[in-house]
């Protein structure tokens, strides 16, 4: 097993008369378990040139419901007005903006309903950083034809 | 406006041959149409903090007015962002996190294309998400159902446009 944290620090200065400063850390373990997560997809960096819907990553299998993961997507573009929308199946998550990034837990629930879905606001090119840290996926099978 | 700073460090020496050290801060901004500038969001629930004693699954944060505002939906362009955390610390014990229409019983609605309602994740304790906020009315509520009856809390902040 591997020992992956991810830590979040929130702070504003000037978003109340106090100041903001949330700060937390997990341990990346398995559904249930305190054995860590061993599996990743890596940083992936993808470079964007249509408005189409796609899937970064596909759920062809229901195999690995209730297996715990974690996805990290990032907007690279450094265009303000750029964005793009994230969703699982069909269900919209909402819009990362222009350096914008989100993590959350993710849940391999039903093939193709929760497949995590992009589709970026502009077809003049935009990179999309993003990494997976999982219990497993389900591979598709090889077609040569 | 305000500067709100969010950072993410994921950290790891053995998840794989090359060690992990990813790092990325943004700056929360409201939406524009401008290619160059933006300014910060403004608008927030503050921190909330709701404890759970059953298994029904149920809205966590709700889009349309609230006490402490109206946010704007995603598809009107805002750039909401949702934080949620389970602050328990149990290797067993979770919050399933999704959106759209809670059940308000002890089974989930149930998913479908097309459907009312779809599980994202597990918030395991001491589990932490930060994700844009949708928000648009029916579709946008983020549900939480718990995944035992003991005492369970959860926090979350909203930052909207």
């Amino acid at each position: 097993m591997a020992t992956t944290t991810a830590s979040l620090s929130l702070t504003s200065a000037d978003l109340f008369d106090d100041s903001l400063s949330i700060s937390t850390s997990k341990t990346l373990n398995k559904a249930g378990l305190k054995e860590g997560l061993d599996q990743t997809t890596g940083v992936n960096k993808v470079y964007l040139t249509a408005t189409t819907n796609v899937d970064l990553i596909t759920v062809p299998g229901a195999t690995k419901d209730g297996k715990q993961n974690y996805v990290y997507i990032s907007n690279e573009s450094t265009v303000h007005s750029e964005y793009i929308v994230v969703s699982i199946g069909d269900k919209v998550i909402g819009r990362l903006y222009a350096g914008d990034w989100m993590w959350m837990p993710w849940n391999q629930q039903a093939a193709h309903l929760s497949d995590i879905e992009i589709a970026p606001s502009v077809a003049t090119g935009m990179w999309v950083e993003y990494l997976i840290i999982h219990e497993g996926i389900v591979l598709t099978s090889s077609a040569d034809s | 406006m305000a500067i709100i700073n969010a950072t993410l460090s994921v950290r790891s020496s053995d998840l794989s041959g090359n060690s992990l050290a990813l790092s990325k801060t943004m700056k929360m901004k409201k939406h524009t149409t401008s290619s160059s500038t933006t300014d910060g969001l403004e608008f927030t629930s503050g921190l909330v903090r709701r404890t759970f004693t059953s298994l029904n699954h149920v809205d966590l944060i709700t889009s349309g007015a609230q006490n402490y505002g109206t946010p704007t939906a995603s598809d009107s362009n805002a750039a909401n962002k949702i934080y949620i955390k389970n602050t328990g610390s149990s290797s067993t014990e979770y919050f399933e996190v999704g959106l759209g229409t809670s059940s308000g019983s002890g089974t989930a609605t149930s998913d479908a294309i097309g459907g009312t309602h779809l599980a994202i994740g597990r918030l395991y304790g001491g589990d932490w998400m930060l994700i844009p906020g949708h928000l648009k009315a029916t579709v946008g509520d983020v549900t939480v159902k718990p995944s035992t009856a003991e005492k369970m809390t959860a926090e979350f902040m909203v930052f909207f446009e």
